[in-house]
């Protein structure tokens, strides 16, 4: 087997709040495949974007990493020196985030940030960022590339900021593109549009991606392997395919059974009763199960082990000794 | 952004023609012998009142002497203050560059360590840094002015011997009034170094040192909280973010992205605060003996020379308006999506 591109290993990760910490992932661990697509899907307050974050230790000050390990190349980013770190960062790992106008800093061009950007890790001379830069615009789709170097922020649609987002993350070809929700505040026409040059982009330079999302269809569209994130903690993970053609956790199987289906002829989609455990509640057994229609005693009792077969992790007993 | 300026520049007679008119509107409340007893110096004359008012035409419609005056002054000539005991004209020239020599080293030391202060305070949030900062911008801005200048003046004059009080020694007062010596600026800062003369800008502003530093503490307090809150917000934003993700010294980070967006509160503050010196520095200007402008109005109003009111809000008006244009197009610089139309 090849070397992961990015391992989490057992990460547990809270907030400190006035009531004390907070947790929001018990345990999650992963491994990413060189040159794959693994989308990670949760609801809101599934710790999905938090898990993101600490990957390159952008967390807000109130979050801390309690346990576990993130490896790349070997290392644990997690107790990696600062200085060692902001190598990484951009160069190594880069990302791209939710908001893309608010991602980019109001008063510094367009060009001033990207050529910024590959002056930080690489000795290159203005002039020859620059070009760079303006190569780099080109490549996202982005005309008269060398005249919107010049640009603000301000001056460029929604789309076309997360397009310059893009291009400021691959300046570097970096091996891992994680990626927060980039569609999630763009209009459906150009999330498509995104989608597809991430995907394309992507192909070419053999980089794998964590791509952070709470839409399971943008998920089918770009992943080649998919992690449900539920409560902090990954529910199951298979190939896309697999998942999306046989969701082995009721919990997947809920979520996929209130998408909207043209086929479908139903008033009413189907939802899943109930909400999700509140971050820091205390939970004994496995955290689904208050919603679970195949709830079994012992699911309240104790939280069930990820049991794997054939490349694929469920965390259920349903699944025990399949 | 030409048309800008010269638009807002156009609004300038506007506003001096308001101003001076409410002004004059109101003198009128006084009776007509009342101003007229301003033009007589000896009171034995008292009984010529009578012709005075009738030579200048006190008691003709206030639009027909507010005219008067206007013409009088597009003519460049503003009346005689008598508190002064020269050319209103003249007094403007005498009094105007000290005061804008002192606003200006004040608002350079406030920016500056303003600015340094309040960035420390909210990088360090919660730290020794931050809590130094917050004690002395509290410090600052609840201690009364004139408390602070005499506690200075105290020590630094008194105890140490250090800084004088007055706009300059009587040695330079002789070096800058012998025909060597010429003016070219007014402001002798600028002049001293023209004539090559280090020996009087020591002087200067070695005077100078004290009355600013007490407006400074005064004004340097406020700017601290703006500038440490402003910088507190944009720390939080989305593009910090990005700049620590991009791989960015930590220093880049904060001084070039959430500095450059912190500073543009802090750019309106330091012109509304620079304008405010310009006219407001009377009580610093008195415990220094600081020859300054304001001293010059609160005298003119003190003894109710009116031609020398009216010449310094004129003054204070144009400078008003001069420093709002500035301050503005300060803003545009630093901030792209503020298009001045």
């Amino acid at each position: 087997m090849t070397q992961a591109a990015l391992t989490v290993q057992d990460l547990h990760l809270s907030f400190l709040t006035d009531e004390g910490a907070l947790p929001v992932l018990r345990g999650l661990s992963y491994t990413l495949s060189p040159g794959k697509i693994l989308a990670v899907v949760g609801e809101s307050g599934s710790g999905k974007t938090v898990h993101a974050l600490s990957i390159l230790n952008l967390l807000p000050p109130n979050a801390r990493v309690d346990q576990g390990k993130i490896l790349y190349q070997g290392k644990n980013l997690l107790s990696m020196k600062s200085s060692a770190l902001r190598r990484v960062r951009g160069r190594k790992i880069a990302m791209i985030f939710q908001d893309p106008q608010a991602s980019l800093n109001p008063v510094l061009t367009v060009g001033e940030q990207l050529i910024e950007t590959l002056r930080a890790h690489k000795r290159i001379s203005k002039k020859t960022a620059r070009k760079q830069a303006a190569e780099l615009l080109t490549k996202v789709g982005i005309e008269e590339a060398e005249k919107r170097l010049e640009e603000y922020p301000f001056q460029f649609s929604g789309g076309m900021c997360q397009r310059v987002m893009i291009a400021m993350a691959l300046a570097l070809s970096p091996d891992v593109l994680i990626a927060d929700e980039p569609t999630t505040a763009l209009d459906v026409t150009i999330q498509a549009q995104i989608l597809r040059l991430i995907k394309e982009l992507q192909q070419q330079s053999g980089m794998a991606a964590i791509f952070i999302t709470h839409n399971l269809a943008v998920a089918a569209q770009v992943a080649d392997e998919v992690l449900v994130l539920y409560a902090g903690q990954c529910m199951e993970q298979a190939p896309a395919s697999r998942l999306f053609s046989h969701p082995l956790h009721p919990y997947t199987q809920g979520l996929l059974g209130s998408l909207a289906s043209v086929e479908r002829k139903e008033e009413r989609l189907p939802a899943i009763t109930g909400n999700p455990p509140r971050p820091g509640e205390i939970l004994t057994g496995c955290p689904f199960a208050p919603r679970c229609s195949h709830a079994l005693k012992k699911c309240f009792e104790t939280c069930p082990p990820l049991y794997e077969k054939d490349g694929c992790k469920v965390r259920c007993f349903l699944q025990e000794g399949k | 952004m030409r048309r800008y300026i010269l638009r807002r520049l156009c609004l300038l007679p506007l506003v001096v023609l308001g101003v001076t008119f409410l002004l004059f509107f109101l003198t009128q409340r006084l009776s007509p012998e009342m101003r007229a007893s301003l033009y007589v110096k000896d009171p034995r004359q008292m009984g010529a009142l009578e012709e005075v008012i009738r030579e200048y035409g006190l008691r003709d419609n206030v639009f027909k002497q507010y005219g008067r005056w206007l013409v009088q002054v597009a003519h460049g000539d503003l009346g005689y203050s008598p508190s002064a005991n020269m050319p209103v004209a003249q007094a403007l020239k005498k009094y105007l560059p000290a005061t804008i020599q002192l606003a200006v080293v004040t608002m350079i030391l406030v920016v500056f360590f303003g600015v340094w202060f309040g960035a420390a305070s909210a990088v360090h949030k919660d730290r020794w840094q931050d809590f130094i900062a917050r004690f002395i911008s509290v410090g600052g801005f609840s201690l009364p002015i004139f408390v602070l200048g005499l506690i200075l003046l105290m020590i630094f004059y008194g105890k140490l011997g250090w800084f004088a009080p007055g706009g300059y020694s009587i040695q330079t007062d002789i070096i800058i009034h012998s025909s060597a010596f010429k003016t070219y600026t007014g402001f002798l800062l600028i002049d001293s170094l023209l004539n090559g003369d280090l020996r009087v800008f020591c002087d200067v502003f070695a005077h100078l040192v004290l009355p600013a530093v007490t407006l400074c503490i005064g004004s340097f307090a406020l700017m601290v909280r703006v500038m440490r809150s402003s910088m507190l917000e944009e720390l939080n934003k989305d593009y910090v973010r990005t700049a620590r993700a991009k791989g960015l010294r930590e220093y880049r980070v904060i001084y070039k992205h959430a500095g450059k967006n912190a500073i543009i509160p802090v750019i309106t503050l330091a012109g509304i605060q620079f304008i405010r010196l310009l006219g407001g520095t009377v009580i610093v200007e008195t415990i220094f003996d600081y020859p300054g402008i304001g001293r010059f109005g609160v005298l003119a109003a003190q003894q109710l020379d009116i031609a020398g009111i009216l010449g310094f809000s004129l003054m204070v008006a144009v400078l008003f308006v001069i420093g709002n244009l500035f301050s503005d197009i300060l803003y545009m610089a630093a901030d792209p999506r503020i298009r001045l139309e």
